[in-house]
């Protein structure tokens, strides 16, 4: 079963995530932190990670850094969350690895859409 | 859109408000009691910098678009206080509070339902609190990196395990429990060969409780001692290595070290792109008739996104090339504290707009007449403390590096309250050296050509405190050679600014270049429709002009030699830029184009060298200057020409008279 | 008193007030620039910027002569025009006291009359002093652009 990893410091957020990915076939686990996520990857195998970028101990750029330069998790996909308005971010989160981004407010199924296509090129 | 998906969640939404609400008020409170001390400012504005973030993107995800936007507008003012580039005081607590306040009232409207209250009359309040330049402390390194008396520094290795995890004990909990024994300077996670993550924090503590430590211990964490007593304000040394194990450390950072020339080469690779897809769409008309409608206009959707894109994409690239002047400001503390020190004289730094992107080569050619600038401002600029103090200034002298932009242009300020250029001092120098005396010797830039005339100040002269080897001279002409400007304000016992102003785009824009006759032009690309290859015998005369065949109809040559009054031998084949379309369109024949290649545009400017059809200047790296041609004007200038001629009109001077 | 820097042009040594010039440098390689003045002979870049080359040669009469290694390129400032002087040689710094230098004589002859502000005799030789802005203004109409 594909596990998905929700990462955003907001606990309103996160269930807004799980929520729209509930049609997808994935098991889905939360981290509220940029260490807490890294944890997660740690201890068990992740197909995917949704991230919001603003996190209080490490910033979402650099736990994907992290991930990106780590062999063992460098081709997980990564889907950024951003705001309106945030071009720099995009661009920095581009340079640092994300496989795609969504802008809020976004669609609860262009989430789950998005989700289920870089699933099934696991 | 999606109403009704999220609506489940206000309460939620709601909740979570209320805590970054109530959070905000908090930190707002601590900051106005730490207006002016930077190092207990900082840690607060970035709590306050996340709450708002927080508000925003959930505001975003219930669309409430009222509070997403005030919350931008906060959030915008938390990061130029961030950046230094304004300052905290009693007017912006103020209006954060007010700000804090409106918020709370729109969410809580939206959850009775009521009409929310307008934010535009705080929004643009606070927009414009953030773009008032204001004055600014030193900043300061990490602070909490300095220890405070009596405290020791740890650094603790946490290994996550399943098993642990099972047990309830994450990297959370872990941190959690090393704030209630001291302060975390530092978390990090970090990669063993293997692979394996662990996590390092860095802990500062008074406390020599055995007890507590030995607890953390049989959770699991490794706690070692780093380095002894705090040291002085610095960085800690790296933690000792973990039994045998070697923890490779990951560098958490935003930035990546790229070569310029690798830049130059996606750029490039992005103008073959675009040459590319010229030929393509060109291939692709040809076939037009041939496909059904419906077909044709998807593949011109494609065209017209891929041209988009390529657009955006060499935008990006571009935009990768500008950094932050903070690059050069950084190091400046450390060249003003040394200089400081040596010469006896207490200096306060100020910084600001470090935020102001440049040309990444820019920066590079300017770190060192910064530095020479700012170092002048100390060893030459500021007086003695008595001396200042008889002046009625304060015993410390300010010197303040500014970086803004303006339209094209962006400008560097070096400016001290010291006591200002001595005109006099200036001329005896230039007498004694044998350097003209200008007409008027108050004339701040006739002082600054003196200062920067190569000679000015002798061996004798050159301070070992000011440094040898990058002299004004120096400074003006690396200013010049990037196209840029010095300028000097003055005023005795009051202070000195010194303005450098650098062109921030150089015009950069794709060309052709096309040989004649052994020299080189260059043509903008937008102005070609084509390239075409053109067989010398298939060349037909009608009447005045030359014609050949193209598309089926005929295509009437320009000759850029025979404009140019360059010679020309003749070749079998040769290429021309194709000008303008359908009827309209001529070709501008050369002997070859050799290349394309993105090309830094210089201005002719002078009248005397303004010629029609001559839109420029380049320099394809060998230092000669290569003429940038206006095609399109040239050929409606020929054509009108035609059209009026009379006799031969073989050399373009005559044709343009 | 003023400084002067001199030059050679055609067998006769001119003089501009060092003030006036920006620098004085090696001629390599100048880009003709198609329909400019006649004694224009091009374009160089100078620190960075596009200046013209005005052959002193030509702007007084005299026949072209190919560039050496004496030939020399002194970058003028008039106002915020830089342009630049093509001579034959470079020569030496000077002062000279404002009552050294006579008006011309009308019946001085050649085109360099024109562009000349004064005449100063230092030793036994003659200093044609110029008179910038003349010497930098065009006659022969151009196209505007």
């Amino acid at each position: 079963m594909h596990k998905v990893l929700i990462v955003d410091d907001s606990p309103t957020l996160r269930k807004m995530v799980r929520a729209s990915l509930a049609g997808v076939a994935a098991d889905l686990l939360e981290a509220a932190t940029g260490l807490e996520a890294i944890e997660q990857l740690a201890l068990s195998p992740i197909q995917l990670i949704v991230l919001d970028l603003n996190m209080p101990d490490m910033h979402g750029i650099d736990v994907m850094k992290f991930v990106r330069g780590h062999r063992n998790y460098k081709d997980v996909p990564i889907i950024v969350l951003t705001t309106r308005n945030d071009e720099a971010s995009r661009r920095t989160a581009a340079e640092a690895g994300a496989t795609t981004y969504l802008t809020k407010p976004f669609l609860p199924q262009t989430l789950a859409t998005a989700a289920r296509s870089l699933l099934e090129h696991v | 859109m999606s109403e009704g998906f999220f609506d489940g969640f206000l309460d939620d939404y709601f909740a979570e408000c209320e805590e970054h609400l109530t959070g905000a008020r908090r930190a707002l409170l601590a900051l106005e009691s730490s207006i002016g001390d930077v190092a207990a400012e900082r840690p607060v504005i970035d709590e306050l910098f996340r709450y708002f973030h927080s508000l925003k993107g959930i505001s975003a995800m219930v669309e409430l678009r009222p509070a997403e936007e005030l919350a931008h507008h906060l959030e915008d003012y938390l990061r130029a206080l961030r950046q230094r580039e304004v300052a905290v005081t009693p007017v912006g607590i103020e209006v954060l509070e007010q700000g804090i306040q409106r918020l709370g009232a729109v969410i809580g409207a939206h959850r009775s339902k009521q009409t929310p209250p307008s934010t535009d009359d705080l929004a643009a309040r606070i927009a414009s609190l953030a773009a008032l330049p204001g004055g600014l402390a030193a900043p300061a390194q990490s602070a909490s990196a300095a220890a405070s008396s009596g405290e020791r520094f740890w650094t603790c290795t946490f290994v996550p395990t399943r098993e642990l995890m099972e047990r309830g004990i994450g990297v959370d909990v872990i941190r959690k429990k090393l704030a209630e024994v001291g302060r975390i300077v530092d978390a990090a996670p970090r990669v063993a060969p293997d692979g394996t993550i662990a996590f390092a924090f860095t802990v500062a503590t008074t406390t020599d409780d055995r007890e507590a430590l030995d607890e953390l211990m049989a959770d699991g964490i490794v706690l070692e001692l780093a380095g002894g007593a705090a040291t002085d304000g610095g960085l800690l040394p790296v933690a000792q290595p973990l039994e045998g194990t070697h923890f490779g450390s990951v560098a958490p950072s935003h930035v990546v070290r790229v070569d310029m020339t690798r830049l130059d080469e996606l750029i490039q690779s992005v103008g073959d792109l675009v040459i590319s897809r010229a030929r393509l769409v060109d291939s692709l008309s040809r076939i037009e008739r041939h496909v059904p409608s419906a077909e044709w206009r998807a593949i011109q959707e494609n065209t017209l996104a891929i041209d988009r894109q390529l657009r955006m994409l060499r935008e990006k690239i571009m935009r990768v090339r500008l950094v932050p002047i903070g690059e050069i400001f950084r190091r400046m503390p450390f060249v003003v504290r040394d200089l400081a020190r040596e010469s006896g004289r207490k200096v306060t730094l100020e910084l600001r707009g470090q935020s102001t992107e440049i040309d990444k080569y820019l920066i590079e050619r300017m770190m060192d007449p910064v530095v020479h600038l700012v170092r002048n401002a100390v060893s030459h600029g500021i007086e003695p403390a008595e001396e200042r103090i008889a002046k009625g200034k304060p015993p410390d002298g300010t010197i303040t590096l500014s970086a803004s932009t303006v339209g094209e242009v962006f400008t560097i300020e070096v400016m001290d309250d010291g006591h200002g250029i001595d005109a006099a001092a200036v001329i005896a120098q230039a007498r004694a050296v044998g350097l003209p005396i200008p007409l008027d010797p108050s004339d701040p830039q006739a002082l600054l050509a003196l200062i920067c005339a190569p000679g000015f100040s002798t061996t004798a002269d050159a301070d070992r405190v000011s440094g040898r080897g990058v002299g004004m001279a120096v400074v003006k002409s690396t200013v010049e050679e990037l196209s840029g400007t010095i300028r000097l304000e003055s005023t005795p016992g009051v202070g000195t600014r010194f303005f450098i102003d650098l062109p921030l785009t150089l015009a950069i824009t794709d060309a052709l270049i096309g040989r004649v006759g052994g020299e080189s032009f260059a043509v903008p690309q937008g102005a070609v429709r084509e390239v075409i290859e053109i067989a010398s015998a298939d060349v037909r005369a009608l009447e005045q002009n030359e014609v050949v065949p193209y598309r089926g109809a005929s295509l009437p040559i320009v000759r850029l030699g025979k404009l140019l009054g360059i010679a020309e031998e003749p070749v079998e084949r040769f290429h021309a830029f194709v000008i303008g379309t359908g009827s309209a369109a001529v070709g501008l024949a050369v002997h070859r184009v050799v290349g394309h290649r993105e090309i830094v545009v210089r201005a002719i400017t002078d009248p005397l060298v303004k010629v029609a059809g001559i839109s420029g200047a380049t320099d394809l790296g060998d230092g000669r200057v290569v003429l940038i041609l206006d095609p399109v004007l040239i050929v409606r200038l020929v054509c009108d020409r035609a059209a009026r001629s009379v006799g031969d009109a073989s050399t373009w001077g005559r044709m343009l008279a | 008193m003023d400084t002067f820097i001199l030059f050679l042009v055609a067998g006769t040594t001119y003089a501009v007030r060092s003030r006036e010039v920006q620098h004085m440098e090696m001629l390599e390689q100048v880009t003709r620039v198609p329909n400019a003045a006649p004694f224009v002979d091009g374009v160089v870049f100078s620190r960075g910027q596009v200046v013209p080359a005005v052959n002193l040669r030509a702007r007084f009469g005299f026949e072209r002569t190919p560039y050496d290694l004496r030939t020399r390129l002194i970058v003028v400032r008039d106002d915020d025009r830089s342009v630049g002087l093509v001579a034959d040689e470079g020569r030496e710094f000077i002062k000279l006291a404002a009552d050294a230098i006579q008006p011309p004589q009308d019946a001085l002859a050649g085109l360099s009359g024109r562009y000349v502000e004064g005449i100063a005799s230092i030793g036994d030789r003659l200093v044609l002093v110029l008179n910038l802005k003349q010497l930098l203004s065009f006659s022969e109409p151009l196209v505007a652009a």
